[in-house]
Formats: C-alpha cells, structure tokens, sequence
C-alpha cells in the first residue's frame, strides 16, 4: 500500500532526524553555537512536518486495514518523535534566548580548544569526490564530522564510505575547524563569505 | 561475582553531570527505539533504568543551579537553567514513553520495524564470546569505530552498565556492547565477538 510506504518513509526519517536533534542540541549548549541552535531550529520544523504528515498518511492507511487500531502505535511513535524534537529545540533554545548565561552555564560549555561549526563545501574545494576514509579528517585536520547535511537531507554519523560532495554543509566538532574551513573553500574564490540558504 | 552499586559514580561538576546528561538522553533515545525494534522488553526496561538515572543527574543539575543564584539578576539567569533542565528531562521522558509502548504491549504495526531496520544505522548488542580477538584488549588499542566503522555506545557488564566506555576501557568475556553502525559493520563485529573473524581491521590479532 501505497500509505504504508510512506510512513516507512517518514519514520525513518524522524528516526535519524532525532537522534541528530538530540546530539546537536547539547552540543550547541557545550559549544555556545548559535550556528547549530539555528540548524536545531530547522530540524524541529522538519519534524513538525513530518510529524503531520506521517498522522494524516496513517489515519489514510487505515481505512484499508483488518485491524485499524494497529496504527494507533504509528501515531503514538510520531507523537513521541514530535516530542523529542521539541524539547531538543527548548534545551538549544537556551543559546539563542538574550539573557546573558549564568556563570553555571559558561562552566558547562567546552573549553575553547574545540569548537563546533556549519561548514559549507564550495566549487574547488579539495575535500569534493573524496571518500572520509580517504579524507582521515579526524587524524589529519582534527574534526569529527556529526553530521552531512545534503540539499534537505542530513547524514548523521557519516560512514567511511561516504563521498563529500559540493554544496555539502559539514557540522562538524573538533579543534581544526578553521582548517576544514580553509579546506572546504568555505570563502569561495574572492575570498567573500558564501551565503547559505 | 563482583557486586557492584548500580551507579557508584557521583559527578561533582555542573560540566560532568551535563556531559553524562547527554551521554544517557542519547543513549537513551538509541535504546528505545531499539527497544521498539526488537519488541525487545529488556532493553525497554534498561531504558526506564537509565530514565531513572536521569532524573537524579537532572536533580543535581537544578540543585547546583538553584545553589548558584545570589540576587535577583542571577535568579532571573538561573530560571533558564532551569527551564534547560526540564527539557532535557522531557527528552528522557519521551524515550520512556517510546520504552513503554514495549512494555505494555501496543501491538506494533509492522511498519515500524520495518522502518527501523531500514535506517542508515542501528543499534545492536554484541554479546563478547571468551574465544574473540577483543577480549582483554582496550577500546583505544581496538579503534572499532575506524576499524569496524561501529561506535561502543555503552557497555554492560553483569549488571552494571559503562556509558561512553572511553580508550582505556577493556573488553571482558561476557560482556555486552552497545554498538551503533551500518547493518554491515555491525554483523562484522559480531562475527568478530564470536570469535569467527579472528582478524581487526587491517591489523593482524
């Protein structure tokens, strides 16, 4: 049915997308990234509509069912995804909000030796058609990539085998951010800061 | 048999218990969808275990933040600490939830399990056979994350679990990862615990 495989879909989907949410919430708070609260902020609205989508598909799906009530665990998960999701953006929250962190919140955020950062790949970047293997990015430039974000989709935890592309946008932590950014072309040609969308 | 407290680790920074904090929420959030996925009522159980643990980490967290407030400009700072607190205990919460919809037996679509099968990653445990290579060797020697390409989420060991098991963690027979990966990497490793593949990555055992 086609309902059925569309919510295979979407919980799939919402699957990743919170254990992402989860990760990136705490780390914004530990890193004071307001870079990555705003990348919480986006996929709380991906969740959101997701969420929606996956109650409408099994409230359809249904009607074609012996035993309907077997999708109230469907819309149980999406509502518990929903929930994750937004309480991931209320913890994140916390770095974007103008009050100025309590002392108790600054002995929380990481040393200064490691940062965590959004990092687009553009046209000429060495790191484009290479494999992570190959890249070594966590021995060789001292980043571990948490996430590649690729058009609207996110790959958490990225496996070896996965090929940086142009247009990626890594989330990255470690303490050679600034050189992934030099290694990424992150300035483009003259040296002007590329907008994301 | 050793016995050992269920948790003997007190944290004493705001920083530790933030750490550990978010170690168990992600832990958790794996757990229970695993949970879901095997229908597993064990590993539903670990999760409302580790629900539990955070509820007394999150009490130590609103105590040293309660403690810290001295004025009323600090009061006002504190509320968000507060307010923090509270969503990270409704993170944990909701992978209760997640847990309970096992426990209480909702009869699962199949769909669900198909999904989560289907996902770039699972979460698997890895029972350690005497006979496997890894045994008496340390996380950091064994690097499985670059080697096998499955990341040790947490270990369990008798009765007692290691959350993010660090490089001098050493692997004991009958003891149980939690590891999460590709479906590929984590047959390998599984093959490797048996003791079938006597081989680590490139290294030779």
């Amino acid at each position: 049915m086609k309902e059925l495989e569309e919510i295979r879909n979407c919980l799939i989907e919402m699957k990743n997308l919170s254990s992402l949410m989860v990760d990136l919430a705490f780390s914004a708070v530990m890193y004071n990234s307001e870079d990555i609260a705003d990348e919480v902020y986006i996929l709380e609205e991906k969740m959101d509509e997701l969420t929606l989508r996956v109650k409408k598909l099994a409230l359809r799906a249904a009607k074609h069912e012996e035993n309907p009530e077997k999708l109230l665990s469907v819309i149980e998960m999406a509502t518990i995804n929903e929930q994750i999701s937004d309480s991931a953006y209320e913890v994140a929250d916390l770095v974007l909000r103008d009050v100025e962190p309590h002392p108790i919140i600054r002995k929380i955020m990481h040393d200064v030796d490691e940062e965590i950062g959004r990092i687009k790949v553009n046209k000429g970047s060495i790191l484009i058609g290479k494999p992570l293997k190959q890249l070594k990015l966590p021995t060789k430039v001292g980043v571990r990539l948490i996430a590649i974000k690729r058009g609207g989709r996110y790959i958490y935890n990225p496996s070896k085998d996965e090929t940086i592309e142009e247009g990626d946008v890594l989330i990255a932590v470690g303490s050679g951010i600034d050189r992934l950014r030099e290694l990424s072309n992150e300035r483009g040609e003259e040296g002007e800061l590329i907008e994301e969308e | 048999m050793e016995d050992f407290e269920e948790f003997e680790y007190q944290p004493k920074s705001v920083k530790e218990i933030f750490i550990e904090m978010k170690n168990i929420v992600e832990l958790m959030v794996d757990l229970a969808y695993s949970a879901v996925l095997f229908n597993d009522k064990e590993i539903a159980e670990e999760v409302l275990d580790l629900e539990e643990r955070m509820d007394l980490l999150n009490y130590h967290l609103m105590t040293h933040a309660v403690l810290a407030a001295r004025n009323p400009k600090e009061a006002e700072q504190i509320t968000s600490v507060l307010q923090m607190a509270n969503s990270i205990e409704d993170i944990s919460n909701a992978a209760g939830d997640l847990a309970k919809m096992v426990l209480e037996g909702l009869e699962l679509h199949p769909v669900i399990t198909e999904a989560i099968l289907e996902s770039e990653e699972i979460i698997a445990k890895i029972q350690v056979s005497p006979d496997s290579v890894i045994v008496g060797k340390t996380l950091g020697e064994l690097a499985l994350a670059s080697n096998t390409g499955v990341w040790i989420i947490a270990v369990r060991r008798g009765k007692r679990w290691i959350i993010a098991p660090d490089g001098d963690f050493k692997i004991k027979p009958g003891d149980v990862l939690i590891g999460r990966g590709t479906h590929t990497s984590v047959e390998h490793l599984k093959e490797i615990a048996r003791g079938v593949i006597r081989v680590v990555g490139d290294e030779r055992a």
